[in-house]
């Protein structure tokens, strides 16, 4: 078999990705091993370049969720067979996000895009999954050492949780430790500076880059 | 001269024929006004009367005298139909509406179709039905609307959401054959209502939205099916209500094939402009349920007010309640309505 290029390669598993296509994700990144490629430059410049792509796409709205979920099924299809060959010395530091959808709510599309566009834009995600009371998930967030806690939800009947986090954050003298962000259909910036939270993002990959701009602003604060 | 009742002008707006005014309605299901207020005054409480036909005649009628909404609704909540179909449902509490707790089934490809005809007479659908004879009857001017959860909705809630919707684009046959089904037991709910005294039959739709879907999608998976529905009710003689969830800005070009008699919207849409660009829409909206519940009840009047102005048809909240929304902000909203 013939040597194939870096770039070619990663452009390879990046249209995987894009084209939702799990079997060329694997396929690609057994070829990225077997020919001694950086696996962690070919999560970054492949596997996760795609995922990027894939969430422009989103918000120019030509995917939409089906096709989201469908992508981030072809990035883990890859990242499952790069991951154990990453070089842990070259990890960066990665934030700790504990993302869940408030009690009462059983939706999580919304939040299942943000976990995966956090995952492959280098977060660290604990999921808590769906229908979490308040108090566990600011015990989960204290307890792992997170810097950021992702709240959301789809019904206005369950939007009173998210400010019971920050409540229960403030009581436990850790509300400046932690970022806290929301969203969700019902929620909007009014709601989210009523509430005291750090930011409000419209769209998953909205989200992403809300945190990106929150770190860079304290880090330059 | 005698006065329209409640029943007549809501029929009458859903045939598209003027009346006095517009009807202010609430429509139950997703779109319940069980609140906490009504329940503590009356007694009548959740979640018992989600299984007591009695209950949920008595709560349908305490809400519908305190509100001041000109219908009556039942059941509460969208979950009458996945528990039929065999996911299990936490039934919540006085304060918390009822939810899926586990849907029946992992994928759309391990979905066990059983016999529909057999189904219909187990579960709450005898409750909801048992409780619309007794409402109609007894509140004979007041249009009883049961409201149940759309094809998409339905279909999400008894297979495992993110499964569902990557097959509607991965197997669309499965996808279909499933959507096929579950709304052929939705339309049989339907018959059993319309049989039982609904004089209106709602539809919401929440996990079909253009946002969620995309329009190709929308169109392939909500408008189809949804029409499937619509026309099978409209044949039975009850007009049909729709909401739909979310931003329709993505679909908005697709609104005019929807069959329904009207069509309900969140509040972020426009409904003036939606009224003006499609003239045959019988509109329906859209208070928004965040104002209902932070809002206060003179601010409540002047959004409602705008709403009639607008010429809006059918006056309603925007989207589900929450349960500790004020008594006073939703009579200012049902006063307003009647006032004007």
């Amino acid at each position: 078999m013939s040597e194939t290029s870096e770039p070619s390669l990663f452009a390879a598993l990046s249209d995987a990705v894009l084209n939702m296509d799990e079997d060329a994700a694997r396929e690609n990144a057994i070829r990225v091993i077997r020919e001694r490629i950086d696996a962690y430059r070919a999560i970054e410049h492949g596997l996760v370049d795609g995922m990027n792509r894939a969430g422009q796409l989103f918000e120019d709205e030509e995917y939409f969720i089906p096709e989201i979920l469908l992508c981030s099924d072809a990035m883990y299809a890859g990242l499952d067979i790069l991951d154990p060959h990453i070089d842990r010395s070259r990890q960066r530091l990665r934030r700790k996000v504990v993302i869940g959808v408030v009690e009462g709510d059983t939706h999580d599309i919304g939040k299942n895009l943000v976990k995966t566009l956090l995952d492959a834009a280098g977060f660290e995600v604990v999921d808590l999954g769906r229908d979490i009371p308040p108090a566990r998930i600011v015990d989960t967030a204290i307890n792992e050492q997170a810097d950021v806690i992702a709240l959301s939800t789809l019904m206005t009947t369950t939007m009173d949780g998210m400010s019971e986090v920050i409540e229960l954050l403030k009581a436990a003298g850790r509300r400046d430790a932690l970022k806290v962000i929301v969203g969700g259909g019902p929620v909007s910036q009014a709601f989210a500076d009523r509430i005291g939270a750090d930011g409000y993002a419209p769209t998953a990959p909205a989200a992403v880059k809300l945190l990106q701009r929150l770190f860079e602003e304290s880090a330059h604060a | 001269m005698v006065e329209t009742t409640p029943k007549q002008r809501l029929l009458d707006t859903l045939e598209g024929k003027t009346s006095d005014r517009p009807p202010v309605i609430c429509m139950g299901g997703m779109m319940n006004a069980s609140i906490v207020e009504v329940m503590n005054s009356s007694g009548y409480t959740l979640p018992a009367a989600h299984d007591d036909a009695d209950l949920m005649t008595s709560l349908a009628g305490a809400i519908q005298a305190q509100t001041g909404f000109e219908n009556l609704g039942v059941p509460f909540c969208m979950t009458v139909e996945a528990e039929l179909l065999g996911s299990s449902i936490d039934k919540g509490s006085l304060a918390c509406e009822p939810k899926i707790a586990r849907e029946a089934f992992a994928s759309v490809e391990q979905v066990v179709y059983r016999d529909i005809d057999e189904m219909i007479e187990g579960g709450r659908i005898r409750t909801v039905t048992s409780a619309t004879g007794k409402l109609s009857r007894s509140h004979g001017h007041l249009p009883v609307i049961v409201s149940m959860t759309g094809p998409v909705s339905t279909a999400a809630s008894i297979v495992e959401p993110m499964n569902f919707y990557k097959q509607l684009r991965k197997n669309p046959a499965a996808a279909h054959r499933l959507l096929e089904y579950v709304t052929t037991l939705l339309i049989r709910f339907a018959e059993e209502s319309v049989r039982a005294g609904a004089d209106v039959i709602a539809i919401g739709d929440p996990s079909a939205t253009g946002e969620i879907l995309g329009p190709a999608m929308f169109r392939e998976y909500a408008v189809r099916y949804l029409n499937l529905l619509t026309e099978a009710v409209r044949k039975l003689g009850a007009p049909v209500i729709l909401h739909i969830c979310g931003d329709i800005e993505m679909v908005r070009f697709l609104l005019p094939d929807l069959k329904a008699n009207a069509l309900s919207t969140d509040a972020m849409v426009n409904l003036a402009r939606l009224k003006e660009e499609f003239p045959q829409i019988t509109t329906m909206g859209n208070l928004s349920t965040y104002a209902l519940e932070w809002s206060s009840p003179e601010k409540i009047a002047l959004q409602t007010g705008k709403l009639v102005e607008d010429g809006i048809d059918i006056i309603s909240p925007a989207c589900g309640l929450s349960t500790s929304t004020t008594l006073a902000n939703i009579r200012a909203m049902t006063g307003t309505v009647k006032g004007s």
